[in-house]
């Protein structure tokens, strides 16, 4: 991409670009979220959601409602946004696009690697799949018995496929081989994201960036919480973190190390944007989680991304807000249907 | 003309509605459409408001008409369109519409998931049974041509190695057949080659004739395929492939007899299946007529109760709870047919008590209400585009009426265009009843809603066609040229006059290429024209010159007079609402800005059009040069239009200056004034407490009304009267930046209006043009062929001339017409 974007950007993809930014527009306010915490029931939810830009997406399912049913509706109206921007992109955004959609893919074929393993029918997990990471050959995930035969026979022509290079294994597929491999594919597929943005250069070099590194040091950091007390070597631990983020090199070799949380927290203290995520975290009950503070970051970069012109930030901070607000929805409607008023409140805002 | 000028006077009016009656009542306010509703509930959130609830049932009844109407447009019923609008269904009525839906809805849901699962069915048996035509040919074929087949025809023939009992008998070879997306064989196929490393041998061939895909019910192109393997394992791993590709997957069978048994079977069950279908599908038919009969009204009737319930939330209840309070504004002049009204939603429902009504007084301002007819809706629309003027201003629609459609025609004048687009708009306005137009797409709409407009506008290009003699880009010699040119030669005048004229002879036409008429050579020139420009400047080479000094001068004059109009029309504003110290200290000090400058420009333009005479013509000052030194102060003493000029045109330089700072400093200034000055001066004191205390019993008023209505706190704030803060710095601000706006305004704006010039140049060019270009070159050829040319010639001149003068001129100028409104 040449220098000064300006000149050329909207000709590509101005269209796609203020598409997205009146999406923007359509997330729920605070005096929205506000409103749906009162409500009583799920219909009541409904009703609310009407007047925003949701629509009349729950129009034609019958009462009662379910959560999931609220949940899968609203996943769909945002793949069908999803699927209208990549229809319409031009290259290379629509490359990516394609890297927005592998996360998705490398999360639905874990998922129906351990269907397969705890002997679930496909049928039952594929509606369980994110819609954005679905493809063909997915369904066919589960004849496979080792990564190399996964790679071979089913993910070789899927964009999945790059990813794979480095865990080739003969290893069966029992649950922990199954985590090492989606956390392998994942530190993969952050670095080649990474490195795309980073070629790219330009604004969507410098909105981006931030955003995957952060992204990356947060799967560092919860792969080591995650390794406490499981058979996870320290040496094994080290290869999964990807090395794209803030936390590498020195970082990394830290947490490499660290063995308990109080540890995890002192390799954090280096990092200025890390150690008041960090301190944030409370004991109490009311307290805010560390998934939680991450959130509440992740948020606050994909927001600021909005700020900048001429670049494909954009797109990937309206879908990551986007799943955000989703989640939000979800824990209030569980919240109300199962009267568990107390916690209602915990949602991330979007600001 | 009073609802013209200024909107309706508009009332605040409280309706005590009875709640057994509320609904009657509002059903029947709703038909006469008088009132707007206030929201007296801002600040509860929507599904906490009273009449939720039946707002709901109003949606779910929505939700099944939405159904039944999808179902009948599926099933290709016409709807029938009742053309009266039923009223909202009284309330006992609700309950079994309600029921009756519903029941239908069921019984439809039923019919249509029998009718799918049947089509469903027969789908696959027809699937089935291509398959077996077509993969007969396959196992014929690999019999001829694979050596490899031939081992295994002993096997093949066995009886025991079906499909399904090869499991059983564990036995290595086995056939997976079915069909499969056309979109997805080739990814199919290397997939199978990839798991199985060759183990499979697949055949497949392509279905002629596309089928349904029972998913999506989409028509698509289908293969057929028939896998065979080798070994169970492999099987298993086939199997989940074909599950992956959602291939249709059936049992293959492997003797022929089988076949033709399964053949013969599936034939005669598609045979059932197909009369069953038939059947459901004449019962689905008849219940979708029956219910596409009333469809239409209860749709109208459901939007019509979900309207009332939705006006219902935004009523209060009053302490009793009997009595709903809905607060409404209605135009004074109609308040007795609101009361009428309710008397009759009320004695429809039988109650006891009469639903009444009173109206409150009230500071707050009105909505604006200006009654348009077919006539002045398209001009009103124009209006609203730059904004809806506030309550009681003057509307100036019904200047638009004139002015607009003369500034177009200044723009567009041309009498043969003008004529069309009159004859095109009579067209509309004559068959404006005729249904179709009221439906066509937008386009046409566009020009069917401003059909009053184009008539107007049709007919003031010919007006303005007429007086610059312009028709299609010719001149029309209605009257005869008041120009002669025989009184140019020597021969008519006395001898003493000729030595002082310069005369044309002989010698002058043969050596000269461009002749002068001159004006002061008498006979040459007999007087004006009748009506508009004389013909002969068609003629003329400098005839260019001539408009266009004509239409500048024209256009500055009509611009300046139409922005003091505007001023004017300001003026009258002020007056309604009392503002005499704005007529003062805004209006006059505009109007003397604006005359002093402009008006003395026009006054220049039309002094020396009287004054100067075709003999003195070449003595006259330029009117820009003297415009300008104006401003200037020479120091170099010119002869002025007129003695005295240079002491005219410094006073009202002056009168101009003063007045500037009388606009930007003079209301601010008198505020100022009237806020802290009112101490001192008695009279402008008493007319300002008067005021102070009018206001303040109304807020004590509205404050004891909320005593008694008890649940009204809440609105408390919202309709308390907002005693303004006075704030000096906003006013000056404000009245600056009107004040720049304005004095900056009246230079562009003059500019602007030079656009009318502009423009009709433009056209007038455009159309010359398409005449040169294409009729001339029809007749320039000679009389055999130029016959059989001009016809398609004439045709497309024809063509051209209303694609591009018509449609893209008249669009261009109307948008500049609005734009100089």
């Amino acid at each position: 991409m040449l220098e000064g974007a300006e000149l050329c950007f909207n000709v590509d993809h101005g269209y796609l670009e203020g598409l997205v930014r009146g999406c923007k527009a359509g997330l729920l306010t605070q005096q929205d979220y506000v409103n749906l915490v009162q409500c009583e029931t799920l219909e009541d939810l409904k009703i609310h959601l009407q007047t925003t830009d949701y629509g009349n997406f729950l129009a034609n399912q019958t009462s009662p409602l379910a959560v999931s049913t609220i949940d899968t509706e609203m996943r769909k109206k945002l793949c069908r946004e999803f699927e209208y921007f990549r229809n319409h992109s031009l290259e290379p955004l629509s490359t990516f696009f394609t890297y927005m959609t592998c996360s998705y893919m490398i999360d639905n074929v874990i998922l129906l690697m351990n269907g397969a393993l705890q002997k679930k029918s496909v049928k039952e997990m594929l509606v369980k799949c994110h819609p954005l990471g679905r493809f063909t050959e997915m369904e066919a995930v589960n004849i496979a018995e080792t990564p190399s035969d996964l790679f071979n026979a089913i993910l070789v022509e899927t964009p999945l496929a790059p990813f794979f290079q480095d865990c080739m294994s003969e290893n069966t597929l029992d649950e922990l081989n199954i985590e090492i491999l989606r956390n392998k594919l994942y530190k993969s597929y952050i670095e080649a994201f990474y490195k795309f943005c980073k070629n790219h250069g330009d604004v969507t070099a410098e909105i981006m960036c931030p955003i995957l590194e952060f992204e990356a040091d947060r799967r560092a950091f919860i792969i080591t919480l995650n390794s406490f007390g499981t058979e996870l070597s320290k040496e094994d631990r080290e290869t999964l973190y990807p090395t794209c983020g803030k936390l590498y090199p020195e970082g990394l070799r830290l947490l490499a190390q660290a063995e308990d949380f109080e540890q995890m927290k002192r390799v954090a203290d280096h990092y200025g944007v890390y150690k008041p995520l960090f301190e944030a975290v409370g004991d109490g009950s009311g307290a805010k989680t560390l998934e939680d503070m991450f959130y509440e970051r992740e948020v606050q970069m994909n927001v600021l991304a909005f700020n900048r012109q001429f670049h494909y930030g954009v797109f990937y901070a309206y879908t990551k807000l986007k799943e955000q607000e989703m989640r939000n929805v979800v824990w209030i409607a569980e919240c109300i249907s199962q009267r568990h008023r107390a916690k209602i409140n915990s949602y991330i805002p979007i600001l | 003309m009073g609802s013209l000028f200024r909107s309706e006077t508009m009332c605040l009016a409280q309706l005590f509605l009875q709640s057994g009656t509320a609904y009657e009542c509002l059903s029947a306010l709703g038909e006469k459409g008088l009132v707007q509703f206030r929201d007296l509930n801002q600040n509860v959130s929507s599904f906490q408001r009273k009449f939720v609830g039946e707002v709901k049932r109003c949606e779910e009844l929505e939700r099944i008409l939405a159904y039944l109407v999808q179902e009948i447009n599926r099933a290709h019923i016409p709807l029938p369109e009742g053309e009266t609008s039923p009223p909202a269904p009284p309330l006992k009525q609700v309950l079994e519409m309600q029921e009756q839906l519903q029941k239908l809805e069921v019984e439809l849901r039923e019919v249509t998931k029998n009718k799918e699962k049947l089509r469903k069915n027969l789908l696959e048996l027809i699937e089935y049974t291509h398959m077996l035509r077509v993969t007969k040919t396959f196992v014929r074929r690999t019999v001829e041509f694979e050596p490899t087949y031939e081992e295994f025809p002993p096997l093949e023939n066995d009886s025991l190695l079906d499909y399904s009992c090869m499991q059983r008998l564990g036995a290595k070879l086995g056939f997976v057949s079915g069909l499969i997306n056309q979109g997805k064989v080739e990814a199919f196929e290397k997939m199978l080659w990839r798991v199985c490393k060759g183990y499979t041998i697949v055949t497949y061939a392509e279905l002629e004739e596309p089928l349904e895909d029972p998913e999506t019910g989409e028509v698509i192109k289908w293969y057929v395929f028939l896998i065979s393997f080798w070994g169970e394992q492999i099987g298993h791993k086939v199997k989940k492939i074909c599950d992956c590709y959602h291939c249709h997957v059936y049992p293959y069978p492997n003797t022929a007899e089988e076949r033709r048994e399964i053949q013969e079977g599936l034939s005669t069950r598609i045979q059932d299946l197909y009369t069953v279908l038939h059947k459901t599908e004449d019962y689905l038919r008849q219940v979708l007529c029956k219910a596409a009969e009333s469809v239409y009204s209860r749709v109208i009737q459901v939007k019509k109760m979900k309207a009332i319930y939705h006006m219902l939330n935004m009523c209060s209840f009053d302490v009793t709870n009997k009595c709903l309070i809905a607060e409404v504004w209605c135009p004074e002049a109609e308040l007795h047919q609101l009361r009428r009204a309710l008397e009759e939603g009320s004695r429809e429902s039988g109650a006891a008590l009469p639903s009444f009504m009173n109206t409150i007084p009230t500071k707050e301002t009105p909505p604006t209400l200006i009654r348009t007819n077919k006539f002045t809706e398209g001009f009103q629309n124009i209006v609203d585009a730059y904004g809806v003027g506030s309550y009681r201003e003057v509307n100036p629609a019904l200047f638009t009426i004139i002015t607009f459609p003369f500034l177009f025609a200044v723009m567009f004048g041309d009498l043969g265009h003008g004529f069309v687009m009159f004859l095109f708009a009579l067209l509309l306005v004559l068959n404006e009843n005729h249904p179709r137009l009221n439906q066509s797409q937008e386009i046409m709409r566009m020009f069917f809603n401003g059909r009053y407009i184009l008539l107007l506008m049709g007919l003031f290009s010919v007006y303005t066609g007429l007086i610059y003699n312009d028709c299609f880009s010719k001149c029309v010699n209605l009257f005869g040229s008041r120009w002669n040119v025989s009184a140019m030669y020597s021969s008519s005048h006395s001898p003493e006059e000729r030595r002082k004229m310069v005369l044309w002879n002989d010698s002058v036409i043969r050596h000269n290429r461009v002749l002068q008429l001159d004006p002061s050579i008498p006979g040459v020139f007999q007087g004006p024209y009748p009506l508009g420009i004389d013909p002969v400047w068609n003629l003329a080479t400098n005839r260019l010159t001539f408009l266009n000094s004509f239409k500048m001068k024209m256009s500055v004059i009509l611009g300046i007079i139409h922005m003091t109009f505007g001023v004017i029309l300001g003026i009258f504003n002020h007056l309604h609402f009392r503002k005499k110290f704005s007529i003062y200290l805004v209006s006059i000090p505009e109007l003397l800005f604006m005359l002093c400058i402009f008006g003395y420009l026009i006054f220049m333009i039309v002094y020396k059009w009287l004054v100067f005479s075709a003999e003195t013509s070449r003595v006259a000052p330029s009117i820009l040069i003297e415009f300008i030194n104006m401003f200037l102060f020479p120091a170099s003493e010119t002869d002025g239009l007129y003695p005295g000029q240079e002491h005219v045109q410094r006073l009202l330089l002056v009168v101009t200056a003063l007045s500037v700072p009388v606009l930007f400093l003079g209301k601010p200034l008198f505020l100022l004034w009237l806020h802290n000055g009112c101490s001192c001066f008695g009279v402008s004191r008493s007319g300002y407490t008067l005021v102070r205390k009018d206001s303040e019993e109304e807020v004590s008023l509205l404050g004891s009304q909320d005593i008694e209505g008890g649940s009204n706190q809440m609105e408390d704030g919202y309709r308390e009267v907002t005693c303004e803060e006075f704030n000096f710095g906003e006013i000056l601000m404000t009245q600056v930046i009107h004040s720049i706006e304005y004095c900056l305004g009246c230079i562009s704006n003059t500019a602007s209006y030079l656009r009318l010039w502009a423009l009709s140049l433009a056209h007038a060019q455009l159309s010359d043009v398409l005449w040169t270009m294409l009729m001339r070159v029809g007749l320039r050829v000679d009389t055999t062929y130029g016959v059989l040319l001009l016809l398609p010639m004439v045709a497309l001149f024809a063509v051209l001339t209303i694609f591009i003068l018509l449609l893209m001129e008249g669009l261009s100028a109307f948008l500049h017409a609005v734009r100089l409104h």
